[in-house]
């Protein structure tokens, strides 16, 4: 077994250990604690990916910001005397969600491995489109990619993610404000 | 035995069934929205490992599976942002965070 | 060139004015004159005043001294006429104040000018009809007379393509024509005239001089009908305005006692009885347009290919079966046997009513339709004209034999209706094509005026008892000796009377003479013993009537003129406003006969009426001398013996009980229909119901009621929360995942 695989076992493992302790814990700043951890964890998986850039967004806007987002939140929304922060639903919603979920990903792992769709590569097109032969450095390629105004870029995605993120923060204000 | 696509496909469907599981049961809506972060993680796996092992050709150096990851981080900060603002919202009208007890959408 | 015909539509045309303006002008400035014109105190108090059965009646309704509810109720329309039946003077004397006409006080100014609409616009009407009889006699210098054929006066298609040309609104005056609409006309002006008399006081009266004046528009569309199409409009409208007029006393109910319906009852009697003869006209209507694509009299009758002799070419027995078809039309709508039940129920409706249906209007249809459509029924095979005179034959002696027994003075002369339809039926039926529609038609021509004479007469006699009495009487056993009282009633009711059983050198004695001979002359000894028969059973029973009403034993003359009166209180003589139209009928009664040439106006080819073959013909004395024996029986049994002895002789034998049992109970034909009614048509209706009950309803209630369950099902399902949504959602996503994993396995 190589080093890589190693990494990914281990982190692999305790991802989805940490996914569960945030579905399953009773306490929801417990939940809150663990979901830091998958965040972690995800940052590593996408380093072994070689996404240098994304992992590190990944720590800062996941692990960092969100994160305090959502304890903010459960500070806000907090109720007295309720034990139980984090509670589920009836058994019988319980039941259906677990074969509705695991079927979905069994349905997903399915088509990934077995069938005959992951089987067949998919074929090469012709790109439209000046390529540019990008770096090694993979944040530099990156912002290659994003603002490039000579070569193959999402520039114009870009700007509309900006626009998003624009009326987020005003629809967030706008929602979150106590009405006098 | 090196590492597959097949790794990184089916450790992002477990994790992504995970946060079903826990969008479908829990009744905070916090909890909810952290299970949806679970989910876009999971997602986000699956495109920059598809990014990784892509070797066809004129795709192969375009990280198109990376620059997918970054616009759903985006997009996935913004919803996080405006869903807590709502859940504050409500929280304030109703005292309450429990979606069993929130039916608005009931006409 | 024939200026002066062509604007004959204009007879057409006033009586449907004169409806209209009633209708939409001078009824509606009635109604709402009587809301302005009297207060409801006033009005109230006069009525308390005036009878006492209002005032009983108006504690009983819990409403005295208010009479604001009444008031409103007058003022919308019928249900004001609805809410005066108890107040009417005469009315009260009954247990039951609604159960007569319901009068006013007095008739406003429009009310009154109502009926001079009406009675002027006819008047105009008949007078242009009889200077075009003139005219067309040749009688008026510098007009010519109309051509055999015809004129077309007025012609109206649907669109100017091929398609349409058999649909054509289409009228037509010839000859026949000219005469039926100088029958109608001048019967419709008497009678409208009449009215004014008889209906005064009534709180309907404009609304009876719109439906008089829509009477004589659709029977003369009818005369005027230049083809199937507009011959059955009319036809129709003739049955509307009958069911109108027939039921026009909406409040009156039904006397099982005397065995008379109530007037709305009688009116949808007549209305369904017609129907059931206008399927037989209808199917017969669309067998020859099947076969011959017109609708068109002369086109059906002439040689083209349109023409029935071309079309039915090889087929006449088909050509026979649509003609008995038409004249099941002509049965429902002349009360032949077997759908003749409907007249005598007819005699509910107003007397003036029955005048016209039965002189004039609605009755002589059937004859008028077979007269037009005479050249179409000798193109058929000889078993149609066969089934013409029998079907008339037998009429003509049941209803003879029903009328022998009869009590109720209208109910006779209704019996003697149908009777003399038959007749002309019979007159229609054996003339052949070398006479024409002429003697059925002279038939009609003369009964018109002596049948609306004895109607009018019968008018004046219980219009004179209604006042003596305060009820409504009609039967003859509560009569007698009345013409002591109205001697101008009495005498022209004489002459009528006369003229129907064929007394010498009066009108009905040609008529009906040359009909009975012709029987003879054409072979048809059944008919002819039938006609011979029913002339002298005719003659009984109308002296029968006669006697009981205007004379009795004891009486002047013998018993003829006067006698015991046994009814309550003193008649007086009629007004003159319905005297001197029964003066004017009686002239015509006299005199109608004497055109010689009829049937040669109707049809140039045919004879004139030979006067001295008829008085030279010993058969034409057997009829008189059978007449003149019912005549004198009647006065021996009704004069001389009284009726009384001949009620218990009757009574104590067991045949003659026996028969006067059933003709009595006219042959039991109502009680048939009724039971057939009652029993067959009701049972089976009763079937369809439970299945429209079970099945249709339930059907369409099992659907509704399955979508109702399903909605308040799937109500559940909108439970308002996110979760819920969610899992449905992904379910669907997983349901997908295992059908894409069950395809790509079993690929």
């Amino acid at each position: 077994m190589d080093l890589a695989s190693l990494i990914f076992w281990i982190i692999a493992v305790v991802l989805v250990a940490a996914a569960l302790v945030v579905v399953g814990q009773r306490n929801i700043v417990h939940s809150a604690l663990a979901l830091v951890v998958v965040f972690a964890m995800a940052s590593g998986i996408f380093l072994l990916l070689n996404a240098e850039f994304i992992a590190i967004v990944q720590i800062l806007i996941y692990a960092g910001a969100v994160t305090i987002l959502i304890l903010f939140a459960l500070m806000l929304t907090r109720i007295a005397g309720q034990r139980v922060t984090n509670p589920n639903a009836r058994p019988l919603a319980m039941a259906v969600a677990l074969v509705v979920s695991t079927l979905v990903g069994l349905g997903i792992i399915f088509a990934a491995t077995v069938s005959q769709f992951a089987q067949s590569a998919p074929a090469a097109q012709l790109l439209q489109g000046t390529v540019c032969s990008l770096p090694s450095n993979n944040v530099i390629a990156i912002g290659q990619l994003l603002y490039s105004p000579s070569c193959y870029s999402y520039v114009l995605p870009f700007e509309i993610a900006t626009v998003v993120l624009l009326v987020a923060i005003v629809g967030a204000i706008v929602i979150s404000r106590e009405e006098e | 035995m090196g590492l597959t696509l097949t790794h990184f496909v089916v450790l992002g469907a477990v994790l992504f069934c995970i946060g079903l599981y826990g969008a479908l049961t829990k009744r905070n809506a916090v909890a909810i929205l952290m299970s949806i972060e679970i989910m876009l993680n999971a997602v986000n796996i699956t495109l920059i490992a598809f990014s990784f092992f892509n070797h066809v050709k004129p795709y192969a150096n375009l990280l198109t599976g990376q620059i997918f990851a970054i616009f759903i981080i985006t997009v996935a900060a913004a919803e996080a942002a405006l869903a807590l603002a709502m859940i504050i919202a409500i929280y304030r009208k109703r005292q309450t965070v429990d979606v069993g007890e929130i039916d608005m959408l009931k006409w | 060139m024939y200026g002066l015909y062509e604007y004959a539509w204009l007879i057409l045309a006033a009586p449907l004015a004169s409806f209209a303006v009633i209708v939409f002008g001078t009824r509606m400035a009635d109604l709402w004159s009587r809301h302005h014109g009297q207060t409801a105190q006033d009005y109230a108090a006069y009525l308390r005043e005036a009878d006492p059965a209002f005032a009983a009646w108006e504690t009983a309704r819990g409403s005295g001294g208010h009479g604001e509810q009444q008031h409103a109720a007058q003022a919308a329309g019928h249900a004001g006429e609805a809410a005066h039946a108890g107040h009417g003077g005469e009315a009260g004397h009954h247990g039951d104040p609604y159960d007569d006409d319901p009068t006013v006080p007095y008739l406003t100014p429009w009310a009154k000018l109502s009926g001079y609409v009406g009675v002027v616009l006819m008047l105009l009407s008949c007078l242009y009809s009889w200077v075009l009889l003139f005219a067309s006699l040749g009688l008026l210098p510098g007009t010519p007379r109309l051509p055999e054929e015809g004129i077309t006066l007025f012609s109206y298609t649907w669109g100017s393509d091929a398609a349409f040309q058999p649909y054509t609104i289409a009228f037509h005056l010839d000859n026949l024509a000219l005469a039926m609409t100088v029958v109608v006309t001048t019967v419709s002006l008497l009678v409208q005239f009449y009215s004014q008399g008889y209906m005064a006081q009534s709180a309907g009266y404009a609304r009876f001089f719109a439906y008089l004046s829509l009477f004589a528009f659709s029977m003369l569309t009818i005369v005027f009908a230049a083809n199937f199409l507009v011959i059955f409009v009319g036809w129709e409208l003739v049955g509307l305005s009958s069911y109108l007029l027939i039921g026009f006393w909406i409040n009156k109910r039904a006397k099982p006692a005397e065995e008379r319906p109530a007037p709305s009852s009688a009116a949808l009697q007549a209305f369904v009885m017609n129907r059931i003869g206008d399927v037989g006209f209808i199917l017969g209507i669309m067998i020859l347009f099947a076969t011959t694509g017109t609708f068109d009299f002369a086109t059906l009758a002439g040689n083209g290919p349109h023409g029935v002799a071309q079309a039915f070419a090889g087929n006449q027995a088909l050509l026979t079966l649509a003609m008995i078809l038409v004249f099941c039309g002509a049965i429902g709508k002349s009360a032949q046997v077997p759908l003749h039940t409907w007249l005598p129920s007819a005699m509910e409706g107003p007397t003036p009513v029955s005048a016209l249906i039965h002189a004039a209007t609605m009755v002589a249809a059937g004859v008028y339709m077979v007269a037009r459509t005479f050249a179409l029924f000798s193109a058929a095979g000889p078993q149609a004209f066969e089934v013409v005179a029998w079907i008339g034959g037998i009429t003509a002696i049941f209803a003879a034999t029903i009328g022998l027994t009869q009590t109720d003075f209208k109910r006779v002369l209704a019996f003697s209706t149908i009777s003399q339809l038959g007749y002309m039926f019979v007159g229609l039926g054996v003339a052949g094509t070398e006479i024409g529609p002429g003697a059925g038609m002279f038939h009609l021509f003369t009964h018109a005026f002596f049948k609306a004479l004895l109607f009018l007469g019968a008018g004046s006699v219980l219009h004179a008892l209604h006042h003596a009495m305060h009820r409504e009487v009609q039967d003859m056993r509560l009569m007698g000796g009345l013409a002591r009282f109205m001697p101008v009633t009495a005498a022209t009711w004489l002459i009528a009377g006369l003229s129907i059983s064929g007394f010498p050198f009066l009108s009905g004695f040609y008529s009906k003479e040359t009909l009975i001979s012709l029987a003879f002359e054409h072979g048809n000894y059944g008919l002819w013993a039938i006609t011979l028969v029913t002339a002298g059973l005719t003659a009984f029973y109308m002296f029968r009537a006669f006697f009981l009403a205007f004379g009795g034993k004891g009486g002047a003359l013998g018993g003829i003129w006067g006698g015991p009166y046994r009814g309550e209180g003193t008649p007086h003589e009629s007004p003159v406003t319905m005297t001197l139209p029964l003066v004017i009928l009686a002239v015509f009664s006299i005199f109608a006969g004497y055109w010689v040439g009829f049937f040669q106006y109707l049809d140039p080819h045919a004879p004139l009426l030979d006067l001295g073959k008829i008085f030279s013909d010993g058969l034409t004395w057997l009829g008189v001398a059978l007449s003149l024996l019912g005549i004198a029986w009647a006065y021996v049994l009704y004069c001389a013996v009284g009726w009384e002895r001949v009620h218990k002789v009757v009574e104590a034998n067991a045949v003659l009980r026996f028969f006067h049992r059933l003709l009595l109970h006219r042959y039991y034909v109502d009680t048939l229909y009724d039971w057939i009614v009652r029993y067959v048509v009701l049972g089976l209706c009763h079937v369809a119901a439970a299945f429209d009950r079970f099945v249709v309803d339930g059907i369409v209630n099992g659907v509704a009621g399955l979508v109702m369950e399903l909605g308040s099902g799937l109500r559940r399902a909108e439970t308002g929360k996110v979760q819920a949504y969610m899992t449905v959602f992904f379910g669907g996503i997983a349901v997908f995942a295992v059908v894409v994993f069950v395809l790509a396995t079993l690929r």
